[in-house]
């Protein structure tokens, strides 16, 4: 038995229920916060690779004890019980997820002197419901997480003090509670036709041609799961409600809400290509909406002065590149989506930590408004500065390593205009990166701004440099991730 | 036949209660619309989900909404 | 006269409260209305699951003492959509009290529970 896996999601479930009750002792839930944020790191780094059985439904081993009629029949196969699923993949993801919310919970002491209990609980409970999406093998499992991370999400937003949040919050939930239950009517339609909810067993009959890939049912659950998938990941049409959602958010909330959206994005991908990767115009349909979104996305993060909402723009147009290169579908530019994802998390809690310190010096997110800030911190600026080229893709960081295999894997599947776009919408990235940074940091300072704060909490340095030396070292050496993550694709298609 | 009685109940109450100028007959008509599904439950062969949906669907989902519409407006105009 | 059976009736009445909601939730202005169509939506759908694993002439798919496992196995409704469906129902119902609760809160701010007055102002 390998107790380490359930474990990655039981530590932040047990964490999250006694923050919230003892959330008004501050040093206990520091402290309780702090541990538990460096655990799940560490367990994703030292978890041994294997599958967890619940209830100890292992098909293996029951399978003697079936009645006589059921013996070689599909049913004997079929797991029956949750499978959670843990290899070098999930070990990557989880343990920068993990990373990221020990970052952004490290920063959320330094922001407030009184830290509220009930925000550290929907941190940690979003952060086991990801997990746990990141590691079930059951697609029903993989929906009831995905509700709890979407209500953590909105929580999140709530208990920040913005204007309109509440208002951004109640659109989520209502446009969150048509995308809930048409992933859930698309459950529904696979359970039907295969009468199974287990990923591996439904991709075994799907590509076993043991049920007709294009039956009626199959198709309907794929345009229902599919819809569900945009609303997960934010692509179009609700990339703005998303970016809505993270420019409303504390700078370390909109860091971890970034990651949760992108390990959603990841898992129902994956399960998508698992099931549907025969549907006819799968591939183009992801191609068209991950060019939508890329493209207006970008455009619209150009207009901003709003800083925040730029970030949250530039953060939702990453996510499109994740989807070009599912979109394209070929071994490499599948690697290139999954590394473009880990970098997505990195780069995006980087920038949103680091403009963060921005609002925290001077109480104003409108860029026309700032200037000269270089002269408060110049570190900052300079890790900050380094963290936009990662995301527009300068060499060496790693947005370059992931954007350059997306670019070739599109040349090599025979869609140069696809790589073209993509490097367009980088060049836009980087412009848009660079005059927001222009204006903030380099610009001369106008006479009316005031300070809030005096200087950045060593906390939030820390932090981005930390995000930052990973970024630099998968930049580097990108290996370490794509060599797991290519052998994992090749089991995939 | 009961059970096409049950069905035609449930839909028209949903349809009813969104037409509804009192909000309050509102939360009240979803309420049966609950009960009706509950009991459909019962009839498909689902005895453990229907107490459940009895008690959510007939008597929490209505009483948060009349809760909601007391500190609100009762009224839709 | 061809006689609906109640797996087919029932799928057609799932159908008809997610076609309902949807509409609620586009087209009406009201915000507790909307917030009541998202209940139709959810009924739907967990009503369709149901209807999936009902058995005509079956049985409880509980198992009572004294039962023929082969018998019960080949007689009983599937089981697998009734637990999905307990936990989608509670899914529901706190998804619902959140959203009459921001229904409230920004009812104190607005004085309005159109949805038009409260969100217009953004995008």
């Amino acid at each position: 038995m390998n107790y380490l896996i359930p474990l990655m999601v039981i530590i932040p479930i047990l964490c999250a229920l006694i923050v919230n009750v003892i959330g008004e002792k501050n040093r206990t839930t520091r402290l309780l916060s702090i541990l538990v944020g460096i655990a799940i790191p560490v367990i994703a780094l030292v978890a041994v690779p294997g599958v967890q059985y619940f209830g100890g439904h292992n098909p293996s081993l029951i399978g003697s004890m079936l009645p006589a009629s059921l013996n070689g029949t599909l049913a004997s196969m079929y797991n029956t019980g949750i499978v959670y699923v843990f290899s070098d993949f999930e070990r990557i993801f989880i343990f920068i997820m993990g990373l990221v919310a020990f970052l952004a919970v490290l920063t959320y002491f330094t922001e407030k002197k009184e830290i509220s209990g009930p925000y550290l609980y929907l941190i940690f409970m979003g952060l086991a419901a990801v997990t746990a999406l990141m590691l079930s093998d059951d697609i029903f499992n993989m929906y009831v997480f995905f509700e709890i991370t979407a209500l953590a999400q909105v929580g999140i937003i709530i208990a920040t003090n913005t204007d309109d949040n509440y208002e951004i919050a109640l659109k989520y939930l209502i446009i969150g509670s048509i995308g809930g239950p048409m992933l859930l009517l698309g459950i529904g339609f696979i359970l039907g036709t295969i009468g199974s909810l287990n990923i591996t067993d439904i991709a075994y009959v799907i590509n076993h041609n043991l049920v007709d890939p294009l039956s009626p049912g199959l198709v309907i659950g794929f345009v229902l799961i599919l819809f569900g998938w945009f609303y997960v990941s934010g692509l179009p049409p609700f990339h703005t409600i998303k970016s809505a959602v993270y420019s409303k958010a504390r700078p370390n909330g909109a860091a971890i809400l970034q990651g949760f959206s992108v390990m959603c994005m990841l898992a129902f991908g994956i399960a998508l290509i698992r099931i549907f990767h025969h549907m006819p115009y799968f591939n183009q349909l992801l191609v068209l909406f991950a060019i939508i979104a890329m493209v207006l996305s970008v455009s619209m993060a150009a207009m901003q002065w709003d800083f925040r909402r730029m970030i949250a723009f530039l953060a939702v147009g990453e996510l499109g590149f994740v989807a070009l290169g599912m979109g394209i579908g070929t071994e490499l530019s599948l690697t290139a989506a999954l590394f473009q994802a880990t970098n997505e998390i990195l780069i995006s809690a980087l920038l949103f930590i680091g403009f963060g310190t921005v609002y925290y010096l001077t109480k104003t997110s409108d860029t026309r408004k700032l200037g000269g800030l270089i002269s408060v911190n110049s570190t900052m600026a300079i890790m900050v500065l380094l963290g936009g080229f990662a995301m527009a893709g300068v060499p060496p960081f790693n947005g370059f390593m992931s954007k350059l295999m997306l670019v070739q894997s599109a040349f090599d599947a025979g869609y140069p205009e696809l790589a073209l776009i993509a490097i367009f919408v980088s060049i836009t990235i980087f412009f848009t990166f660079v005059k927001a940074f222009h204006t903030i940091y380099l610009q001369p300072r106008p006479k009316d701004l005031k300070f809030a704060h005096e200087t950045i909490p060593k906390e939030a340095l820390f932090a981005v440099g930390v995000l930052l030396v990973v970024c630099l070292i998968l930049g580097l050496c990108p290996w370490i991730v794509t060599n797991v993550f290519s052998s994992f694709v090749g089991g995939l298609i | 036949m009961i059970e096409y009685v049950i069905i035609i109940i449930a839909v028209f109450s949903a349809i009813i209660a969104l037409l509804q100028e009192d909000l309050l007959k509102a939360a009240i008509l979803t309420g049966i619309s609950g009960v009706c599904i509950a009991v459909l439950y019962e009839i498909l062969l689902a005895p453990d989900v229907a107490l459940t949906q009895a008690i959510v669907g007939a008597a929490i989902t209505p009483i948060f909404i009349a809760l909601a519409i007391q500190k609100t407006k009762r009224t839709d105009d | 006269m061809v006689v609906m059976d109640v797996q087919l009736a029932s799928l057609f009445c799932a159908g008809a409260l997610v076609i309902i909601g949807l509409f609620a939730v586009i087209f009406i202005d009201n915000i507790i209305k909307k917030i009541i169509g998202i209940a139709f939506i959810e009924e739907g759908a967990n009503l369709f699951l149901i209807a999936l694993g009902y058995k005509a002439g079956g049985v409880v798919p509980i198992f009572m003492p004294g039962m023929n496992a082969s018998w019960f196995a080949a007689n009983s409704a599937y089981p697998l959509p009734q637990a999905l469906v307990l936990t989608s129902i509670v899914i529901g119902a706190s998804t619902l009290a959140v959203m009459l609760a921001l229904a409230m809160v920004l009812y104190r701010k607005h004085g309005s529970l159109s949805a038009r007055e409260i969100m217009g102002d953004e995008e």
